[in-house]
Order: C-alpha cells, then structure tokens, then sequence
C-alpha cells in the first residue's frame, strides 16, 4: 500500500491550560477528499496552522509525501496550497498581479499560461486587471481558489473556502473542485460549516470537538450510526448538532 | 448642532488615543523630540558660516533619509500583508522566513536608491549642493546607514509579531527617537555629556559625524567608518536573534496566526 499523502500522527496543541488539540490522528490518502467538521474553536483551523508549520505542536507528527514538514517544508509545500475565505491576495494588486506574485513563490515556470487556464476554468478572465479590493467577496473567494490551484498541489488545504458565496456560486466551485480533484488527483483537505457542501465532496468525514475526533466514516455511514437511523441519504447537518451537543453536554 | 453627538466624536477619538500608541506619541513624544532637535540646532547653528550651515543640512537630510526611509519601509511593506490579510497565505507557500525578510529589506534597498537619486538632483539643481562631494564616503555612509535600518526594520517586525498590528505605528514613529542622538543636524559634541554617550552607541551618529567631517576638511575618517560598522554589525545580530526568538516563540504560542 503506498503511503498516505497527508498523515497526522498523535497531535497535541495546547495555548496555556487551553488544550487546542488532543492527541488526534488521521491521515489522507491520494484523490481523497477528507471532511473535516467541528463546531467553532473545536481545532480545525488549529490543526491546519499545524499542518502548515505555522503553528508548533507540542507533541505529534505531521508528514507530508511520506516527508516531515519540520525537515523539508520548502520542499513539500511546492506541491501543497491552502486557501481560506478569511484571506484575501494582496488588496491592492490586480487578479493578475496577484497570482504572477504568488506563482513565483510557487516557482511556477509556466506562470503565465496557467493563470490564464485558472482564470478561463473560474470564469475570471474579465476581471484579471481588477484589483481585488474591487472584488466582492464571493469573487474573492474565488480568485483564493484560483491561488490555491496555481501549482498544481497534490495536497489542498480548504478552509471554508467558500464560507461567502452564495449558493449558485458554491454549486459551481463545488463541480469545478470536484473536477479538478479527479482529474489531478488532489488530496483536499477540507472544513466547512456548510454540511451540503461537504455531503457534495467529502468522500470521508472527521468530525472533531474540543481537540478530539469524536467520529469518523463516510457522510452515510455518519448519519447511520451517529443518528441511529437506516436512513439511504447522508445527514450531516443533523449529526453535527448531535455530536456538538452530545459533547457540550457530557463537557 | 447636538452636544451628544459631538461629544460621541470626541469620546470615539478618546477610546482610540488611549489603546493606540501612536496618538500618545503625536500628542506628547512629537512635540518634545522636535524641540530638543530644534534646540540643538539653534544652539549649533550660531557662529556658523551660511554656506557651511547649507552642505550640513542638506548632506544630513539626505543621509537620514535613506535611514528613515529604509527602517520604515521595512516594516510597512510587512504591515501591508498585515493589512491585506495576506501575511497567513503568503506564509503558507514554500517561503522560509528568512527569504521573506531578505524581499522586505532588498525592497527597501531597490526604493531607496530611486529616492537617492531624486534627492541627489533636487538638491544640486535647486541648491547647488553636490552630495556626491562626499567621494567614495559617500558609498561607505550609505552602507552603514543601510544596515543599521535593516536591524531597525528587522527589529519592528519583530515588535509586531509578538505583540500584535498595534504595535505597527511604531514602524514610522520609532526612527524619530534616534534622531535626536544621532547628530543628523548637528555635531555630538553639542549634546549635553549624558547624550553624548547615548549618541556613541548609535551607528549612524558616526556617519554624520563623518559627513561633516568630509565637508569640512575632505578627509574621510576611517575610524568613525569602522566604529559605525561594528556597531552595526552588533546590532544587526542582536535585532536577527530577536526576530529568532520571537519566531520561536509566536510558533509555540500561536501568536503568528493572529497577527494575520
């Protein structure tokens, strides 16, 4: 069996007596896109900043293509992205400007006919002179996705990415996502608060509360065993106020 | 015209003073660093030839310009991806910090010498003052100048990593403390003696006692060149050292992710 892309090994982070995360495992094979849920401060985004080595752990491992990110971060993160609707691409730079800076940070050697490919596949091919200050934020969420494609990654890290678009626009980033995950094989990693969308992508689901993972399966296998039912459709919404409450209440 | 709704204004402008640095130093630090300069100028000035007084000032503005602007530019081209909200992304990619650093200052370095040269003609065209009378100095005080910003520049990111954007303003406030000690107007053996030492462990002081020196005799001084540069070299290490510190730190803290 090939190793996993993405293997997060006993991870612990805690900020003073606040345990952030709490010895959590999982890992991510290839082409696999893994949902991961919690309700907020549950340590989603923590556990992304420690994937991304912006955040040290206090004990744990994160190994990226079979390599640690502590060793060769430069070097596994030109076939990594992240993108998160919380960002923006530098506010006063066009689109275009925008991704020819991060495409040298990615090394890209074919910048400019990528950004091009990017910006036909999202449909913002008008807007590569705009600067992203005049972007509303649905496109620039979009124009983050862009970003996040730009070096081809094998591993995605999405963290709601989509959290300010409306539904049409979320339908279309999802088919596009869906899509490009399947022709590039992209592991995606990715957190929403939006339980359809997650249905839509997430072949598997982690779902984390105060810093532990407190279920895991597939959408459907979530909702069957989490709710108890013999339900033939995934349920997400209904097993996250579930699991949110089961633990706040045990808490 | 409504009371309350004016005094909301003024209680708005309050609550801002009183959690921002920068309205304490604009209300209080400012004013009192502008006249002890000023004092020590006027106090210089007195006896001096007009001609004389003209290269000094003009040659001290120029110099101190590329300090200030290279010290400030380093921070608020880093205070903009603050800003952006693109400090988080940008940190994301296979950028090592240290690669980030050496964009921020070379920058800098790339900005300053167009200003040079915009100050350089201005100054000959408009005041007949050819800094390039400086000779080879000239490119030597530069140097010294250039790293000492670059520690200052290094030192500011530092400041705000651990303690949050607040802490930006003092990218453009903070120079204005060193000016005073470092000579830029006025010779050092103008201040009173307790400033005197403060000013000898400022690099740049040593610059512009060489500028003056070169203006007024046209001897370049090897040994205030040397002394500026080890200053600098010292304070250049302690300001990377902090900033690796403080990176240490804001990594285990989780510091780094809030500063955005």
């Amino acid at each position: 069996m090939s190793k996993p892309i993405l293997e997060v090994k006993n991870l612990r982070k805690n900020f003073d007596s606040f345990v952030a995360i709490d010895n959590i495992s999982f890992s991510l094979e290839e082409g696999e896109i893994l949902g991961f849920l919690g309700p907020n401060g549950a340590g989603k985004s923590t556990t992304i900043y420690c994937i991304l080595g912006l955040i040290d752990p206090e004990v744990g491992e994160i190994n990226i293509f079979g390599k640690s990110i502590k060793k060769d971060r430069s070097e596994i993160f030109k076939k990594v992205n992240y993108a998160s609707a919380e960002f923006n691409l530098p506010w006063n730079l066009s689109l275009w400007e925008s991704l020819l800076v991060y495409s040298r940070l990615y090394e890209l050697s074919d910048a400019k006919i990528r950004i091009s490919e990017l910006l036909e596949i999202f449909e913002m091919t008008h807007l590569k002179n705009t600067p992203i200050r005049d972007l509303s934020l649905g496109l620039r969420a979009r124009g983050n996705l862009c970003k996040a494609l730009l070096n081809r990654p094998k591993l995605l890290l999405l963290d709601e990415p989509m959290a300010s678009m409306d539904p049409d626009v979320v339908d279309k980033g999802i088919n596009l996502l869906r899509q490009i995950q399947k022709e590039d094989k992209i592991s995606i990693l990715y957190t929403s608060h939006n339980m359809w969308e997650i249905e839509e992508v997430a072949s598997n689901v982690i779902f984390i509360n105060h810093g532990q993972i407190v279920a895991s399966g597939t959408p459907l296998e979530l909702t069957q065993k989490v709710l108890k039912l013999e339900s033939g459709e995934p349920n997400l919404r209904d097993v996250f106020i579930h699991l949110s409450r089961a633990k706040n209440e045990s808490k | 015209m409504n009371l309350s709704r004016i005094s909301a204004v003024i209680l708005r402008h309050y609550f801002l003073g009183i959690h921002q640095m920068e309205r304490f130093f604009d209300m209080f630090i400012s004013p009192i660093l502008m006249i002890v300069l000023w004092g020590f100028l006027t106090k210089y000035v007195q006896g001096l030839e007009a001609s004389t007084l003209a290269a000094f000032l003009l040659g001290g503005i120029i110099l101190w310009a590329i300090f200030e602007k290279v010290g400030t530019d380093i921070g608020v081209n880093f205070m903009f991806d603050i800003w952006d909200r693109n400090l988080i992304p940008l940190l994301a990619t296979p950028i090592t910090f240290l690669e980030y650093l050496t964009g921020l200052i070379s920058i800098s370095l790339i900005k300053i010498l167009f200003s040079f040269v915009a100050m350089w003609i201005m100054a000959s065209i408009f005041y007949g003052f050819q800094i390039t009378s400086l000779g080879f100095g000239l490119a030597l005080f530069g140097l010294n100048l250039f790293i000492f910003a670059s520690a200052f520049g290094i030192f500011n990111i530092s400041l705000v990593l651990r303690f949050g954007h607040q802490m930006g303003p003092l990218t453009w406030i903070l120079p204005f403390f060193v000016q005073p000690f470092a000579a830029v107007f006025y010779p050092v053996s103008v201040l009173p003696p307790f400033f005197q030492k403060v000013s000898y462990f400022i690099p740049i002081s040593h610059v512009f006692e060489g500028m003056r020196e070169v203006l007024r005799s046209g001897q370049f001084s090897a040994e205030l060149f040397w002394t500026a540069f080890i200053l600098n070299i010292v304070y250049l290490a302690a300001s990377i050292s902090f900033f690796a510190y403080i990176l240490r730190n804001i990594l285990k803290s989780g510091r780094l992710v809030k500063v955005i």
